[in-house]
């Protein structure tokens, strides 16, 4: 048997794409809607995902309300009481939630996430963040952002007495940040652990990631940039004694599949046309760290822009592109807005599975983390479109080998 | 007469542990007995009675489950206010307006050691932190009008932005900005119940709880008690009966029915409380207690038939929430 890809559902608000909740489609309601995500969960299950995964922040995701108020993201559930829900609803798919090294305690995390993990029967796994949100930061003090060595120490400090806990080892833990007396007062998991999920990808965070991870979440764009981190990585791990093989990759994809070509581009197009102005600009005006970019006219070219600090080597060739392309301010912040730095796939179910095929046989996936554009429709979708393609090449399972989320995985068992 | 049921997880009868189908099984039994809520516990010295962690086992049982009400134990010093908020508000939209949140008074040395405050806090200091505590949790729920989400497609408008508030809490212990990131939930703030209060801490209970559980003692001194607090509620500028007081009783399989009836009713009608926290001697004590206690009260019209309502709120006759 060829080897065979990871698929991750990564189930955000009513969409990834920023304008999906105005689809006409979406599930607007999504965010107190428990029954929309039991249903989003058993689509998964039934297209043999190994996982759900759910995003975290403790706070808004958008300061400025006027913007926030025109996208769904500002409310949704707490993802650790959502995946209990989802737990006795699903029996195979394995369940993911993020949670902050930053605003929680170990003790506290490692005996929840072990709680979840007996709800499902061994399918829970944990995203490590050290969340790098101010707005977050202003929810849990007054003394603002730690900076990122500060939060990456504790984070690192916090991994080690979660696993520590998780392998039933009594603690006795005092350490810089944190101090822990006593063992667990849950049993064991049924997958050994809960399996320990990152994102982060500064050079701390790939260390941290080598040293501890199972999974390992990214965002790239092209085939380089994925094969350059996938490489990184599994390179940092060998220092930790570790095989390439106890880590799986999967990076971000957000595909808009379709039964031909043009049907794909013109749902996309739709997509693009909700994004409110606004909001566009506000989120082109912060990638390219510029303020008053609302100045100039949305039809008019991007103004010459002054070399700064923020203009990172990458933002400096979109924007020499939008010149050379002709691209207006609103062309080119729809463009932001609807990718958001992920990689985007607009085709059919042979041309997106061409795509994830290609990256995966050459070295820079083990898999993906998926993120349709809306609910339910782009879920809906790929598990009917783009799943049945990777099963018939091969790529895919048909059913689930095991029974919990390391076993999905094909990820050692802790001992 | 408010009945609640204990479901202690936390070292339940020192048999097996419980599975979630088992237990499943108990919450839904008293679900057919009509009982307004189980109040589930958490944190046990040494190993649990069951493989869970009490908010995560609620979320869960508010899927398989219509209309009880669904209340977990959870630390003000495991917590952060912010995070505890956000959970029992997504709870409380998970469950349709079924949750509430036990906290209590009194400091465990457990929480402490393991969370990173080995040296606890002062009773002073953990009294004022609780009370401020609970006025930023009740206070994130309330961040979000009711009529704040518009979901307007056309206009663009998700919601409105006069009706999203901040906390701005800055206080002793805590300092929170707010708003929470879950929206108003069906009862607006999830039930509080209160429990492990000494004298200090009643102007706060009456303040701030919608449901004080308090130790079983004699019928005088309950009646004393009961009348206390309905005037320090009344004091604090609320309804007296907007505050439950639930007694904790114990009922073993061999109490006999009509001597637990008569009890029960003796205590109700001498007003010393408004209703009892029924804890368990074993877990299958519950079939004795709703086969052949309730029938009896409720021959002599002292519990209500079915649940009138959809939420917690409504089974306990409290305000609050959309909806009753
Ligand atoms: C797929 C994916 C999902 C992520 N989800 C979250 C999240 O839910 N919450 C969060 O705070 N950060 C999230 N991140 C951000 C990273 O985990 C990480 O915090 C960020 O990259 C900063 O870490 P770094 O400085 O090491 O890069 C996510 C990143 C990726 C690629």
């Amino acid at each position: 048997m060829t080897a065979q890809m990871k698929l991750g559902a990564f189930l955000w608000a009513t969409g990834h794409h920023i304008a999906a909740w105005r689809h006409p489609k979406a599930h607007a309601t999504a965010g107190i809607d428990i029954d929309h995500y039991v249903q989003l969960a058993r689509t998964a299950e039934r297209a043999k995902f190994d996982m759900i995964f759910c995003e975290d922040a403790a706070g808004l995701r958008e300061a400025n309300v006027g913007i926030a108020s025109q996208t769904s993201r500002s409310i949704g559930f707490e993802p650790i009481s959502l995946l209990s829900a989802l737990a006795v609803q699903t029996s195979r798919i394995g369940l993911v939630s993020t949670a902050s090294t930053s605003y929680n305690e170990p003790y506290g995390l490692a005996r929840t996430f072990l709680s979840l993990d007996h709800l499902s029967g061994g399918r829970a796994g944990w995203n490590l963040v050290t969340s790098a949100s101010p707005i977050e930061a202003a929810n849990f003090g007054s003394t603002g952002l730690k900076p990122h060595a500060d939060r990456y120490e504790r984070a690192r400090e916090f991994a080690e007495v979660v696993s520590g806990l998780w392998h039933g080892k009594a603690p006795g833990h005092d350490g810089q940040s944190f101090s822990v007396r006593d063992p667990l007062d849950l049993p064991r998991s049924p997958q050994g652990a809960p399996v320990m999920v990152q994102a982060g990808a500064s050079d701390v965070g790939r260390d941290l990631a080598a040293c501890t991870a199972d999974v390992v979440f990214t965002a790239a764009q092209t085939f380089e940039e994925a094969k350059a981190f996938y490489d990184d990585l599994k390179g940092r791990m060998a220092a930790y004694g570790r095989e390439p093989d106890d880590i799986k990759i999967m990076p971000g994809v957000s595909p808009v599949v379709a039964e031909t070509e043009a049907e794909a581009r013109e749902k996309h197009e739709e997509l693009q046309e909700l994004i409110p102005d606004d909001v566009g600009v506000a989120l082109l005006s912060s990638y390219l760290s510029i303020s008053d970019l609302w100045r100039y006219p949305i039809d008019g070219p991007l103004p010459e822009l002054p070399e700064s600090e923020g203009m990172k080597s990458r933002q400096a060739l979109v924007v020499e592109q939008s010149r050379r392309d002709g691209l207006s301010i609103r062309q080119l912040a729809r463009h932001f807005a609807g990718a958001r730095g992920h990689w985007r796939i607009v085709g059919t179910a042979a041309q997106v599975a061409d795509e994830l095929q290609a990256r995966f046989e050459g070295g820079a996936a083990d898999g993906y983390n998926v993120m349709p554009s809306y609910f339910p429709g782009e879920l809906n979708a790929f598990t009917a479109l783009v799943v049945p393609e990777l099963q018939r090449r091969g790529l895919f399972r048909r059913e689930y080998e095991g029974r919990t989320l390391r076993d999905h995985l094909g990820l050692k068992r802790p001992v | 007469m408010h009945l609640a049921i204990s479901l202690n997880i936390a070292a339940a009868d020192k048999q097996a542990v419980l599975d979630f189908g088992e237990i499943k099984t108990f919450v839904r039994a008293a679900e057919a007995a009509g009982i307004d809520m189980v109040v589930i516990s958490d944190s046990a010295e040494g190993l649990s009675s069951a493989p869970f962690e009490a908010t995560t086992l609620l979320a869960a049982l508010a899927t398989v489950t219509d209309k009880i009400g669904l209340v977990a134990a959870a630390s003000t010093v495991a917590h952060q206010p912010y995070n505890l908020a956000r959970r029992f508000a997504s709870l409380d939209i998970i469950s349709h307006g079924r949750a509430g949140w036990h906290a209590t008074m009194a400091q465990g040395s457990r929480e402490a050691a393991n969370f990173s405050r080995p040296e606890g806090f002062s009773d002073t200091d953990f009294r004022r932190r609780t009370a401020e505590y609970i006025d930023i949790v009740q206070g994130l729920c309330r961040g979000w009008d009711a009529d704040a989400l518009l979901f307007d497609k056309t206009g663009g408008r998700f919601h409105d932005p006069e009706k999203m508030h901040l906390l701005d809490h800055k206080g002793e212990f805590f300092s929170v900005r707010g708003p929470l990131n879950v929206a108003r939930s069906p009862q607006d703030t999830p039930v509080l119940v209160l429990s492990g209060l000494s004298g200090p801490d009643l102007d706060i209970a009456t303040r701030t709880a919608d449901v004080i559980l308090l130790e079983d003692g004699s019928t005088e001194s309950a009646k004393i008690r009961f009348d206390d607090l309905k005037r320090r509620a009344t004091a604090a500028g609320r309804d007296p009966d907007a505050v439950k007081i639930l007694t904790n009783i114990s009922f073993a399989p061999d109490d006999g029915p009509a001597a637990t009836a008569d009890r029960l009713e003796t205590e109700l009608r001498l007003k010393s409380c408004d209703g009892f926290n029924i804890q368990l001697t074993a877990h299958s004590a519950l079939d004795d207690f709703a086969d052949r206690v309730l029938p009896e009260l409720r021959r002599r019209g002292l519990v209500r038939e079915g649940y009138r309502g959809a939420t917690l709120r409504s089974h306990l006759g409290l305000a609050g929430g959309g909806g009753q």
